[in-house]
């Protein structure tokens, strides 16, 4: 039995590590899409929602700049020059100082939330009403703004 | 009396008509569209003169050659739209072994049933040429029918076989067949009726944003958007030309790929589902796209 099971798992065990490997697409059926037969076709776009920070900030702004570089977080990096952050895009503003603009954290989390709330012409993803980011990253996120000086 | 009664019916008609607007309006979702460029679908690839304005710096070899010098530049070599890459001093790569096979497959098919080659050939005697007149509308289908379309029909009609869009088989035939037809400008019909409606379709997918990033094809290949600027490593070019040169193969990939398979692989970046080659709205896009590169030669064996 135990040699069955042996012989069962060598078997088995480059098939479990093939599969284990093959990355599986990310699921992104909850939002619209460009068929004109599923259903994600039908879906509507979630529309621009002013959401205000709060109480206090309390964000951490070294896990900030992490997921503000990560690409398949904040991906910041992709159109802003931001601190600390190599191949920077330059489509959107240069925030590497943005500490010193004098934005306050409520407007700043408003913001990333939801950019379409202040430009409606906006390239800016919707963080907050998409659910790219959680409450905490933005926090975070704006902690790391705030210290960029 | 009748007076009264032209106005009943007008009233009725309005009522009517403002039920369908209302009705309408409901089996639409609600979507965010990027602001749309005007481009006149006449002028073919000379579209993009009033719309990236790079044409003059790729048009053809010798504009590419003469700025070469950009290639590498990060603010500059955006604007040769990739050209560079089809230069013919690069000579070697898997797209031309992908020619011999296609021809190969083609070969193989074509003893095996020659009705194989004339369905391809649409009961002509040549493929040569043939290519550069793709997405077409064929009235015996009633569909729009791409090259690869026209392949995997032809596989499953003829030979029985299953050659599906987005597969190495149907793109290693797809790739010979377009060889066939290297150097050709492009003609997409845009005197037929059907072809128009797929590329306003395509248009109009062009610009609408999906996705959980809430992006456009637009958002970073219209002027104005993010094309010409850097996306972290990556400038956006311009559309046009762009149906020029696939499938091709991808450096970064290490494979072929078919226009359509492209088109998922941009979709999956803008986190958005990735539908399937040969779906009706990949095909109103390659129409789109191709017609954004009418006038310029199919510049196929490629790598990208």
């Amino acid at each position: 039995m135990k040699t069955t099971s042996g012989i069962v798992a060598i078997l088995l065990g480059p098939v479990l590590v093939l599969s284990a490997g093959a990355q599986a697409p990310a699921d992104y059926s909850a939002y619209p899409c460009l068929s004109y037969t599923l259903p994600c076709g039908k879906i509507a776009t979630r529309k621009p929602q002013t959401k205000t920070l709060a109480g206090a900030l309390d964000g951490n702004a070294e896990r900030g700049r992490q997921i503000a570089q990560a690409r398949d977080k904040g991906n910041c990096l992709a159109c802003h020059v931001m601190k600390g952050g190599a191949q920077p895009g330059t489509r959107g503003p240069d925030l590497s100082h943005y500490g010193n603009a004098g934005r306050s954290d409520a407007e700043t989390y408003t913001a990333i939330h939801d950019m379409r709330t202040r430009n409606p012409e906006t390239l800016m993803p919707p963080f907050g009403t998409n659910e790219i980011l959680s409450d905490l990253d933005i926090r975070d996120i704006v902690a790391f703004l705030q210290a960029s000086k | 009396m009748r007076l009264n009664i032209r106005t009943l019916a007008l009233a009725v008609v309005a009522s009517l008509g403002s039920a369908a607007t209302v009705i309408a309006a409901g089996d639409e979702p609600y979507r965010e569209h990027y602001p749309q460029a005007r481009i006149d679908p006449a002028r073919g690839v000379n579209g993009d003169i009033g719309f990236s304005d790079t044409l003059p710096y790729w048009r053809n070899e010798e504009e590419v050659e003469r700025n070469a010098k950009w290639v590498g530049d990060p603010n500059e070599q955006w604007k040769l739209n990739w050209k560079f890459m089809d230069l013919d001093r690069i000579d070697l790569h898997p797209g031309h072994l992908a020619v011999d096979e296609g021809e190969a497959m083609v070969a193989k098919f074509a003893k095996r049933n020659p009705a194989f080659f004339s369905c391809l050939a649409e009961g002509g005697a040549k493929l040569d040429g043939l290519a550069a007149a793709y997405p077409k509308h064929d009235a015996a289908l009633g569909r729009i029918v791409t090259v690869e379309s026209r392949i995997e029909h032809c596989a499953k009609t003829v030979l029985n076989e299953d050659i599906r869009q987005g597969t190495p088989p149907n793109n290693k035939i797809a790739v010979y067949f377009k060889s066939l037809s290297a150097g050709t400008p492009i003609r997409v019909n845009i005197g037929d009726g059907k072809v128009m409606e797929a590329y306003r379709r395509g248009e109009k997918l062009f610009y609408v944003k999906t996705g959980q990033l809430n992006f456009a094809c637009a958002s970073c290949h219209v002027p104005g958007s993010i094309m010409g600027h850097k996306l972290r490593g990556e400038t956006p070019t311009t559309p046009f030309a762009d149906a020029a040169h696939y499938p091709t193969y991808r450096t970064p990939v290490g494979a072929l790929e078919s226009i359509q398979e492209r088109f998922a692989r941009c979709l999956g970046q803008m986190r958005t589902v990735q539908i399937k080659p040969g779906d009706p709205a990949f095909v109103d896009l390659e129409v789109f796209m191709t017609v954004l590169s009418n006038g310029y030669p199919v510049s196929v064996p490629s790598a990208r």
